[in-house]
């Protein structure tokens, strides 16, 4: 038990320490959140729901950033590095890996979002109520899993280079077209169309709807579930055709 | 000592071998090898509890050519065991087999009698491959916890600095930013962590400079010394005939020699007296009724004779005051034995 706790610290230790992570899930957000809810869109009507909108959406963006890119890339750096072969040769099992590193990235997960929270609080003076801060949190953690899903899929990708490109065009065109960026009805009507159906902004406008003292939609839920589904079962079926080939 | 330096430039001077000399003496080989196999196994029955690690008729088949074939041999307590072969000879193979890493494509590798991967196994091994990078982002020292933390009985975290030499410095570097030398010690370190009774080390001292590769070594007398049995793969011939006590020769994917370095050496190599000799040839020519000497060749005003003991026959050489001068004795070496085997290979 000791080994997977030491795992779990030293995967988030990881994270942390990376550049990209707190260049891309800290900083960029962050940065963000201040252009587009101080710098432009001032004069929008009813800015408190903006800013909190906005704040959602930033943190969705960073959590889904981390879960996809960060987890991703990692895998395919260790697979490549011949680290996940070596591990193979110690006690610690592969399951205990595993969920030392989906444990490690859910405790960065956390503390992303916390730092984002706060950050919006403290340059907007976002005020929720404890429910909705603590309902969006859950929700934003509970999506995460379909994104790191998709991380494990991007992490059987065999060169660094790949992985890094693919991940980070995906990241950019899930977090547009799902509205991370710029509300969905500001967007081209089939992008829309599109976009409705993408985990991106099914993940954030579950966020949106707490904020505005609603409840996600079922349709969101059953959405990135249904995802999950299908990047589990991908991923699964990838690594099994990889095992056979060695 | 004069003879031994005489040897040295005598197969200095030799000129390289040619391929057919080689396929000759390849044929030679397998053939001793073949009685000689089926011999060890008769004789060398080795005591149950005492079996770190056997392979039963292990074959590997990568894309229908064969890796390493019908491979026999067990691994004793407290043995220091090279495998030794030229690239490609089925050595990380092997290792990889022993390790759990690959499966045979038939026969059985057990470790402590049971299947590699099981995790009691696991528990008690310790391993440093090939091309394996370090973790990255994370310190020495908290690399060293991290290992530690995966074995029931872990080397004490002190003893693991001592043993692999970290300094207080070193300790607190990440991993990913140490010099190539510092991340094979913390390959080292990592195979040690969990105190292991078996140790696999493939191709350890690659890319090591040589004063580091003469404290590797010496570390792993240290690690003989606390009883632990050791495997360990390379090609430099040096390495194999210093350190182990036992050789298992590879070549294309089987083993050709087992046994000590010295065993070996006197059943590939050539021992031989070479001299002058001024009177009637027949007298020399007469020296192979003996039974220790296996063939007499004239060569020029020199002759040739090999024999299994270079000492016995110089004797009898004085005792028969052979008119005889300049006398050489080529102690054959493992070296050229090696050499054969590596030659062959480049050829290909």
């Amino acid at each position: 038990m000791n080994a997977v706790w030491m795992q779990c610290k030293a995967e988030a230790l990881r994270i942390l320490r990376n550049p990209y992570y707190v260049f891309w899930s800290l900083m960029m957000p962050i940065l963000f959140y201040v252009l587009f809810t101080r710098i432009f869109n001032t004069g929008i009507d009813n800015a408190q729901e903006w800013q909190a909108h906005y704040l959602m959406s930033m943190t969705t963006f960073s959590v889904m950033g981390t879960a996809i890119m960060t987890l991703g890339i990692r895998l395919v750096e260790e697979r490549s590095q011949g680290w996940a072969t070596f591990m193979r040769i110690t006690p610690l099992s592969d399951g205990a890996y595993f969920f030392a590193k989906m444990m490690g990235q859910t405790v960065i997960h956390t503390f992303s979002i916390i730092v984002i929270f706060a950050a919006g609080a403290i340059i907007n003076g976002v005020s929720l109520s404890v429910q909705a801060w603590l309902f969006s949190y859950l929700w934003i953690l509970a999506g995460s899993f379909t994104f790191l899903a998709l991380g494990t899929l991007i992490g059987a990708m065999k060169k660094v280079d790949t992985a890094s490109g693919v991940s980070n065009l995906l990241y950019m065109v899930l977090a547009i077209s799902g509205g991370m960026w710029m509300p969905l009805d500001t967007m081209p009507q089939f992008i829309q169309n599109i976009g409705v159906w993408l985990p991106s902004y099914n993940f954030g406008n579950g966020a949106w709807q707490i904020i505005r003292g609603a409840n996600p939609e079922w349709m969101n839920l059953i959405v990135l579930a249904g995802y999950l589904v299908v990047f589990v079962v991908l991923s699964k079926y990838i690594r099994s055709k990889q095992e056979v080939a060695v | 000592m004069e003879a031994k330096k005489r040897t040295k430039e005598a197969t200095m001077n030799k000129p390289k071998t040619t391929t057919t000399t080689t396929t000759e003496a390849m044929k030679t080989i397998e053939a001793m090898n073949k009685t000689q196999t089926t011999e060890a196994i008769k004789t060398k029955e080795p005591n149950q509890e005492l079996v770190m690690a056997e392979l039963k008729g292990v074959t590997k088949v990568f894309k229908g050519k064969k890796a390493v074939d019908d491979l026999n041999f067990s691994i004793r307590k407290g043995e220091i065991t090279a495998i030794l072969g030229p690239n490609g000879a089925g050595k990380s193979t092997t290792i990889k087999m022993l390790l759990g890493l690959l499966e045979p494509s038939t026969g059985s590798v057990r470790v402590f009698n049971q299947k590699p991967k099981e995790k009691k196994v696991l528990e008690r091994i310790g391993a440093m491959l090939q091309e394996v990078s370090v973790i990255d982002a994370l310190t020495v020292k908290e690399i060293l916890q991290l290992f530690r933390s995966y074995y029931p009985k872990p080397l004490p975290y002190e003893e693991l600095v001592t043993i692999t030499g970290f300094t207080k410095e070193e300790l607190k570097k990440r991993a990913e930013k140490l010099s190539a030398g510092q991340k094979r010690r913390l390959a080292f370190a990592l195979a040690l962590a969990g105190d292991p009774d078996l140790l696999f080390f493939d191709e350890p001292t690659v890319g090591m400079d040589v004063t580091s590769r003469s404290l590797f070594w010496k570390t792993i007398d240290d690690l003989k010394a606390r009883g632990k049995t050791i495997i360990f793969t390379t090609h430099y011939l040096q390495e194999a005939d210093d350190v182990a006590e036992r050789i298992i020769l590879f070549h294309n994917g089987a083993v050709i020699e087992d046994g000590t370095p010295a065993e070996i050496k006197s059943r590939l190599t050539k021992k031989a007296v070479t001299f002058k000799h001024f009177g009637q040839k027949e007298a020399v020519f007469a020296l192979k009724k003996l039974p220790i000497v296996s063939k007499v060749i004239a060569n020029g005003d020199r002759f040739i004779v090999e024999t299994s003991d270079t000492d016995a026959l110089l004797r009898i050489l004085f005792e028969r005051q052979l008119p005889v001068k300049e006398i050489d004795i080529e102690q054959g070496r493992l070296e050229d034995a090696f050499e054969r085997l590596t030659v062959k290979e480049e050829v290909i």
